[in-house]
């Protein structure tokens, strides 16, 4: 709000007052006032109008300058209504009261949406939570009578496992503060535990796997694994198609651990590397090379956000493709 | 050893019982939940797999009871994967805490692990075993016959402990394959033939001959 926005908004008044003047000076006119009398009183009803439009403009000036400080305080907007500064003008009062009313249904809103995403959250960790009852014992059934045919269940069921673990695991993503055990972690556990869920592809495909992790980090063992499989199943699935071979292993850095998974694989168009942390981001690997949902590195990446971990790749087409991350020294250390 | 299981989907609770069975592990499966702590007890187990779910009380409930009376290794069972749960399951005095879906030998690893770190009587891993009086010495990774010796590399260490787990039996190729990948050997068909080879060669030397049999087409045995 600024003076000639204010005095444009009160032209109509000024104008009454103006045909106001008019109508005066003319009868003042008429019933003989002298010219300087005339004068004198348009002047002072002229200087009476100008100090309220200062005295109006400054209040209202206030007012507003006052909302706009709340506004650029709280966090959540909508509470403007419960924060609005008092006024005594009937039209401020009236507003106020809308403005409450209107904030109140859209709280309201909010909070229904909260809670239907909550349910819906709930609903899908709990179906996961049972879905895994009939893999176990899938796994189990193929475990205990080897043949060709299981192991091919085997490999199918471990596939199922993998969606449905992204699943909970994108359901939990935004929450990752309630569910971890920062924990000293021996990178070269997860990693074989991680290549031996995937020994079938592995041995299946022909890749070769190599594992070299002596260093530890302090970090959630549970999320560690999910990521690194994540990226493992784009080594099998990206891979040449003789000789393919993937190596995961660790860099002590100054400032903390880099444990890389290096495969020789198809690897990425350079300009498209940038992109493959975005989410629903498939590229022309994820179009030639089978279905790919654009979902794996993002939840990788959004996770590793989660745990401080640092993510990052490097690749060249035809060569092979590095993801490495970086686990900093320091930080969410529980010593 | 034995061990108890209790677990109320009765699929599960079947494989996994056939599973412990080969691992050579006695086996008591329970399927009235009514006073499981009381029940897995009587059976007098070295440990006791135990599922967080069960219909009338919860694993952790089970669990304390058991803990009253008794310190019998205790590994949870469960789908839930909340860290929560897993501080929960330890806390209430379980050993381990294992989440479904597991891979299988990584169950079995786990109960070998609790097994030895509980130390029951007789749990000790023997560190020699002996086959036609061939000797493979567990702890340093070494073959002997007739007092000479060689020394092995982890992957014909790893190839040879399984055969010896398994004398008698035709170990199929993949089967020793897949038994390589979990235990942090990563080999092929190829590499694997070439490691053959290689111990065969070994064998050779300490005067062992045809120890390591090749059955055409289905595997190894000793």
């Amino acid at each position: 709000m600024n003076i000639l926005s204010f005095l444009r908004d009160k032209l109509l008044l000024y104008l009454l007052h103006l045909s106001c003047m008019m109508a005066l000076a003319v009868f003042l006119r008429a019933t003989g006032y002298s010219a300087d009398g005339r004068l004198l009183v348009l002047i002072c009803w002229f200087l009476v109008l100008c100090i309220w439009t200062v005295c109006e403009y400054h209040r209202r000036k206030r007012y507003f300058s006052r909302m706009e400080a709340v506004l650029a305080q709280i966090d959540q907007r909508f509470l403007l209504g419960e924060l609005m500064p008092f006024s005594d003008r009937l039209e401020d009062r009236l507003y106020r009261e809308m403005i409450r009313q209107s904030n109140r249904s859209v709280i309201e809103k909010i909070h229904a949406a909260e809670e239907q995403k909550n349910d819906y959250r709930a609903y899908i960790e709990g179906w996961v939570h049972e879905i895994k009852a009939p893999i176990t014992s899938i796994a189990l059934m193929c475990e205990n009578h080897k043949s060709e045919v299981t192991r091919s269940i085997s490999r199918e069921n471990g596939k199922i496992e993998n969606y449905v673990d992204r699943t909970l695991y994108y359901a939990r993503s935004d929450e990752v503060y309630k569910d971890y055990i920062i924990e000293e972690t021996n990178l070269a556990d997860v990693a074989a535990e991680v290549v031996a869920r995937n020994k079938y592809y592995f041995i299946q495909d022909g890749v070769q796997a190599e594992i070299d992790c002596p260093d530890d980090v302090c970090t959630d063992r549970k999320w560690i694994a999910f990521i690194l499989n994540q990226i493992l199943q784009n080594s099998l699935k990206y891979r040449r198609e003789t000789g393919a071979m993937i190596r995961i292993y660790t860099q002590r850095r100054a400032r903390g651990v880099c444990l890389a998974v290096e495969d020789n694989g198809i690897g990425i168009r350079q300009e498209e590397v940038p992109r493959i942390f975005e989410k629903n981001f498939t590229g022309t690997n994820g179009r030639t090379h089978g279905r790919s949902t654009g979902m794996g590195l993002y939840l990788c990446a959004k996770l590793c956000g989660k745990l401080g971990i640092g993510i990052g790749a490097e690749s060249q087409e035809h060569v092979g493709t590095k993801i490495m991350l970086e686990f900093p020294a320091g930080t969410f250390h529980m010593r | 050893m034995h061990i108890v299981i209790i677990e109320d989907e009765p699929a599960i609770r079947q494989e996994l019982a056939l599973l412990l069975r080969n691992a050579l592990y006695e086996v008591t499966a329970l399927d009235d939940f009514h006073d499981a702590a009381a029940a897995a007890l009587a059976a007098a187990p070295d440990l006791i797999l135990l599922d967080v779910k069960l219909p009338d009380e919860s694993g952790f409930a089970v669990c304390a009871k058991v803990r009253a009376v008794s310190d019998v290794p205790i590994i949870f069972l469960t789908s839930q994967t909340d860290a929560a749960d897993e501080l929960n399951g330890m806390l209430g005095g379980g050993d381990d805490y294992i989440t479904k879906p597991f891979h299988p030998p990584v169950l079995l690893a786990r109960i070998a692990a609790v097994l030895k770190r509980t130390k029951k009587t007789g749990a000790k891993e023997p560190d020699m075993m002996e086959y036609k009086g061939v000797r493979l010495d567990i702890a340093r990774g070494s073959i002997c016959f007739q007092g000479r010796q060689a020394e092995l590399t982890k992957k014909e260490f790893q190839i040879l402990y399984y055969l010896f787990q398994h004398t008698g039996k035709i170990i199929p190729r993949m089967e020793l394959i897949e038994y390589l990948w979990d235990n942090q050997v990563f080999i092929d068909d190829n590499a694997l033939s070439v490691n053959m080879t290689r111990i065969r060669g070994k064998m050779e030397q300490l005067g062992v001959h045809g120890f390591v049999e090749t059955k055409r087409g289905m595997g190894y045995r000793l």
